[in-house]
């Protein structure tokens, strides 16, 4: 019975460990798929060492971790002394205050503070930025504190409170009573409090998520942008290295708990052997270190001549030298040393419109497609371009000026474009079977279709299948359309945006509808994958375009930038790896020819005539459409 | 003099808990019963939307509860043979069951994902086996095994905490009056485990019932939609955050429902958290 028991509990372990080993396995192959290791490498931790945004974000998250640990810390054993003291009834009242942020679901919390932030900060203050590195940092000491309470207060009921009053009858004042006696007698559950709100706030992610805003970032929130894209190596590489710290960490913790209890069973509790005292000494003076460091960081105004840019843009949507590709932002930072980009990234037009809309944030340069820029031209959400400030607009071809979107050419500079197609992997998908769009709706490929996961995108698809309008405002019609895609539901694998990358890749789906640049940097990397237009029913013809959201704080900075995008030899760069199309025909000499020629990124004109741009639809429409996918998507 | 300085101790945190925790709820409150943001007229039609939504919220609560009972099968084994350790092996075990719950979630489930998808690494071996690939993830199964795996910790913490307190000598005083050992653990070890049992399970109900990123990763378009993936979305892609607060509103009443029941039978236990 206890051998049965042993060897149950030995596979529970490995139940729990093996998802970190397969993390730490990865992080140390060559190749990118964490299912299959090629061969031994450590070059994904020089990558890491190399990567100055995701150091940046550990050190944002240390730092938060710090300083929320930090100030619960204080806060709470304060305050837990003051409730001890407080009459039975009143404390019951607010021990059950404490309990609140303990039992409420996470993803309550978050979205509870991150409503009263906006209301208090946008709708009451008329802020435009009312999600800040404060306002994290507020929540993260609210979800820390509690911790912090209810690990002192048991200390506090176990303390003789006679030892107090002995220490002031020997002449203490109350303080010194209080700092010689109770704060000694208190101090593990102190510790384990901290240590516990340090934990938790290092990693937060479901509150963190709703509460932050544009320009503080913390890591574990980065991580889910981070794992919507084909994940990089280097994130295990960082995975494993803060595996083994916390594991180093606990081990010390624990060798200095057992050290502990085996001096108290000698009856030696309260005189510690010297080199305990000097490590004790030491490790405070760091914290204090660290706190004061923390707390320095933040009052000392940095360089006020160095200005932030806060630019929003699709995942997968600038070379950032992954791949041996320049990194754009790199390049734009060498030429304006004033200027540093805070570059984070969205999955679909509706994710990035509804962080505008919800408000709090302040986001300097976006690239919303051609229906969302009339949408949000119509919403009064963009500001109108100075274009003397972007004098490589010249360079724009006209074909994509005075467009249906923004007719007067006022709030938009043309950044791609492209068109809307089916990507099948011709290892399992029989060519015959690739007429038009109806594919995705092949029971034959039951369960290896993705469908995308936004609105818009996905209503258009059948539209084209039904021969209907995509810009159709009839909400009958529309009743019908997703009417179609609830009949696709059964035939599907996910509704996915940017993790069609590694799922196509990897072969675990065969056919997805996708955006033609996208799918030739996927075929780049299984040469099994084919595109295919379904002309003859019709395709989305889309143009992405530079905008600056009425929400910027830095609208000449954003000019700066989206001139430096337009400069044809960038434009190039840029688009060399991000294999979409470029409105600027100058920048296609210093493209390679495979690319110019290719015709998934430059169809030639006979083709393009059946392609159809989505146009504006009316904020009605456009939220019932949404309201129909959300039904879609959760029958 | 004392009473009043003991106040004053108090007070800033009193202060803070309400302006962070009662004040929000009350903003979720009133976005839950406003059209829009911008505008902020009164209705009911957030509530009357909720009805479309009561069967992703039973889906939610029977995944969670299965989940639950499945990590209290598994968990109280484990956390009953770590308080029979000795002490120094204890501490190094309860280590291990933390450890995992201080690491990113979102890469310990997306290691699930590569293990378990179709062209995953179980599916890899079993093919060299001639297994053709199982399907294993996108499945009711795999949601449940990913909620079980993140949150058995939770389970096993509080379990640990009580049956570690339970007095030896109660043991030995029951085999000595003749018990088998089957009857010692229904007769004795269990009812004195009853208060780990309740706070392990309200741990791993919360969370669960309203989590939203494991739903996403290992779960298909055919399997149970989840409240934490609707109110997400509602945030973050539909654009609606007054049904969102909706919804969070009705989460976070089941909840309290929830736990003020798991209080009611462990008789107010109180410091029932742990962690």
């Amino acid at each position: 019975m206890k051998k049965a028991n042993r060897i149950f509990t030995v596979l529970i372990f490995i139940f729990l460990y093996i998802p970190m080993a397969v993390l730490i396995v990865a992080s140390f192959n060559t190749g990118k798929d964490i299912t299959h290791f090629e061969g031994f490498t450590l070059s994904r931790y020089a990558e890491l060492f190399k990567d100055r945004q995701l150091l940046k974000l550990l050190g944002n998250s240390l730092l938060i971790s710090v300083l929320a640990a930090g100030i619960s810390t204080v806060l709470g054993t304060l305050s837990a002394v003051g409730i001890h003291r407080l009459k039975p009834g009143m404390r019951k009242v607010v021990m059950s205050l404490t309990n609140i942020p303990m039992t409420n679901p996470d993803i309550v919390t978050g979205v509870s503070l991150s409503l009263l932030f906006v209301f208090v900060g946008s709708k009451l203050l008329g802020q435009k930025e009312s999600l800040t590195f404060w306002t994290l940092l507020i929540a993260h000491i609210t979800f820390g504190l509690p911790y912090v309470i209810l690990n002192v207060m048991p200390k506090l009921q176990q303390m003789n409170p006679a030892l107090q009053d002995a220490a002031m009858d020997l002449g203490c004042t109350p303080l010194q009573a209080f700092w010689k006696v109770t704060l000694h007698e208190i101090m593990p559950g102190v510790v384990a409090g901290g240590i516990m709100a340090f934990t938790m706030s290092l990693d937060d992610f479901v509150i963190s998520y709703f509460v932050t805003g544009s320009d503080f970032v913390t890591l574990p929130v980065e991580i889910y942008t981070l794992t919507k894209k084909p994940i990089q190596p280097k994130i295990y590489a960082m995975f494993t290295l803060l595996f083994l710290l916390i594991f180093l960490l606990m081990v010390i913790m624990n060798v200095m708990q057992i050290r502990g209890e085996q001096n108290k069973s000698k009856r030696r509790a309260t005189v510690d052997s010297k080199a305990v005292r000097v490590l004790k000494r030491v490790g405070a003076i760091a914290m204090v270190v660290v706190l004061l460091a923390g707390i320095a960081f933040l009052v000392i105004p940095r360089g006020s001549d160095t200005i932030t840019l806060n630019v929003y843009n699709w995942g997968q949507y600038m070379a950032r030298g992954e791949d041996g590709s320049e990194d754009i932002i790199a390049l734009f930072e060498e030429k304006y040393p004033h200027i540093k980009v805070n570059y984070t990234t969205y999955d679909s037009n509706e994710i990035m419109y509804s962080k505008l809309s919800g408000g709090g944030v302040a986001i300097d340069v976006i690239f919303p497609s051609d229906y969302m820029i009339a949408r949000m031209i119509q919403e009064n959400m963009l500001l109108e371009i100075d274009y003397d400030n972007i004098p490589n607009y010249r360079y724009i071809d006209e074909d994509f000026k005075n467009t249906a979107y923004d007719p007067e050419n006022k709030f938009s500079v043309p950044y791609t474009w492209g068109t809307v197609g089916i990507i099948y992997n011709s290892k399992y998908v029989d060519e015959a079977d690739v007429t038009g769009w109806e594919l995705m709706w092949n029971e034959k490929y039951k369960d290896k279709v993705l469908m995308f996961d936004n609105s818009r995108d996905a209503f258009g698809i059948a539209q084209f299948l039904l021969g209907l309008d995509i810009n159709s405002t009839d909400k009958a019609e529309l009743d019908r359309v997703a009417e179609k895609l609830k009949e696709q539901k059964p035939v599907l694998q996910q509704y996915v945006m940017d993790q069609i990358y590694s799922t196509m890749e990897n072969e675990e789906a065969w056919i997805a509808a996708y955006y033609a640049g996208d799918c030739m940097t996927m075929m780049e990397n299984n040469p099994d994958l084919k595109f295919y237009l379904p002309e003859n029913q019709g395709f989305n013809l889309f143009i992405d375009a530079a905008c600056i959201p009425t929400c910027a704080k830095e609208k000449e900075a954003a000019e700066l930038f989206i001139n430096f995008l337009c400069d044809p030899e960038i434009s190039a760069a840029n688009m060399d790896w991000v294999c979409y199309s470029t409105p600027i025909s100058a920048a296609k000499e210093f493209l390679g020819e495979e690319l110019v020629s290719d015709p998934v990124a430059y169809p030639d004109a006979e083709k393009l005539k059946n392609g159809v741009s989505f146009a504006y639809l009316p904020e009605d429409i456009s939220r019932y459409m949404e309201s129909l996918f959300m039904q879609v998507r959760n029958s | 003099m004392k009473k009043n300085k003991s106040l004053l101790l108090s007070t800033p945190y009193i202060l803070w808990m309400l302006a962070f925790t009662l004040i929000p709820l009350g903003v979720v409150v009133y976005y839950a019963f406003t059209d829009s943001p911008t505008t902020g007229n009164f209705t009911f039609a957030n509530m009357q939307a909720l009805v479309d939504y009561l069967p992703v919220l039973g889906q939610s609560v029977w995944y969670s509860l299965i989940s639950a009972f499945i990590c209290l099968l598994i968990g109280y084994p484990v956390a009953y043979f770590i308080a029979r350790q000795k002490p120094v092996t204890q501490k190094f075990l309860y280590m291990l069951v933390m450890l995992p719950m201080c690491m990113s979630f979102l890469l310990r489930t997306l290691a699930w994902v590569g293990l378990l998808q179709d062209t995953g690494i179980i599916n890899t071996l079993l093919g060299k086996l001639g297994i053709g690939p199982l399907p294993l993830i996108r499945t009711s199964g795999a949601v449940i095994l990913g909620m079980v795996y993140n949150y058995l910790p939770y389970m096993i913490l509080p379990l640990y905490a009580i049956i570690v307190k339970i007095d030896n000598r109660l043991i030995e005083a029951a085999e000595d009056l003749g018990c088998t050992p089957v009857k010692v653990f229904t007769k004795v070890i269990l009812p004195l485990s009853v208060p780990g049992i309740l706070s392990g399970i309200t741990m791993v109900f919360v969370p669960a019932v309203s989590t939203f990123y494991i739903s996403q990763k290992l779960g298909g378009t055919n399997t149970a939609v989840l409240i934490g993936d609707v109110i997400e979305r509602q945030f973050k892609q539909g654009n609606n955050p007054n049904l969102g607060a909706a919804l969070s509103l009705v989460l976070m009443l089941l909840v309290f429902v929830c736990t003020g029941i798991m209080n009611r039978f462990g008789d107010g236990e109180e410091g029932g958290v742990v962690v």
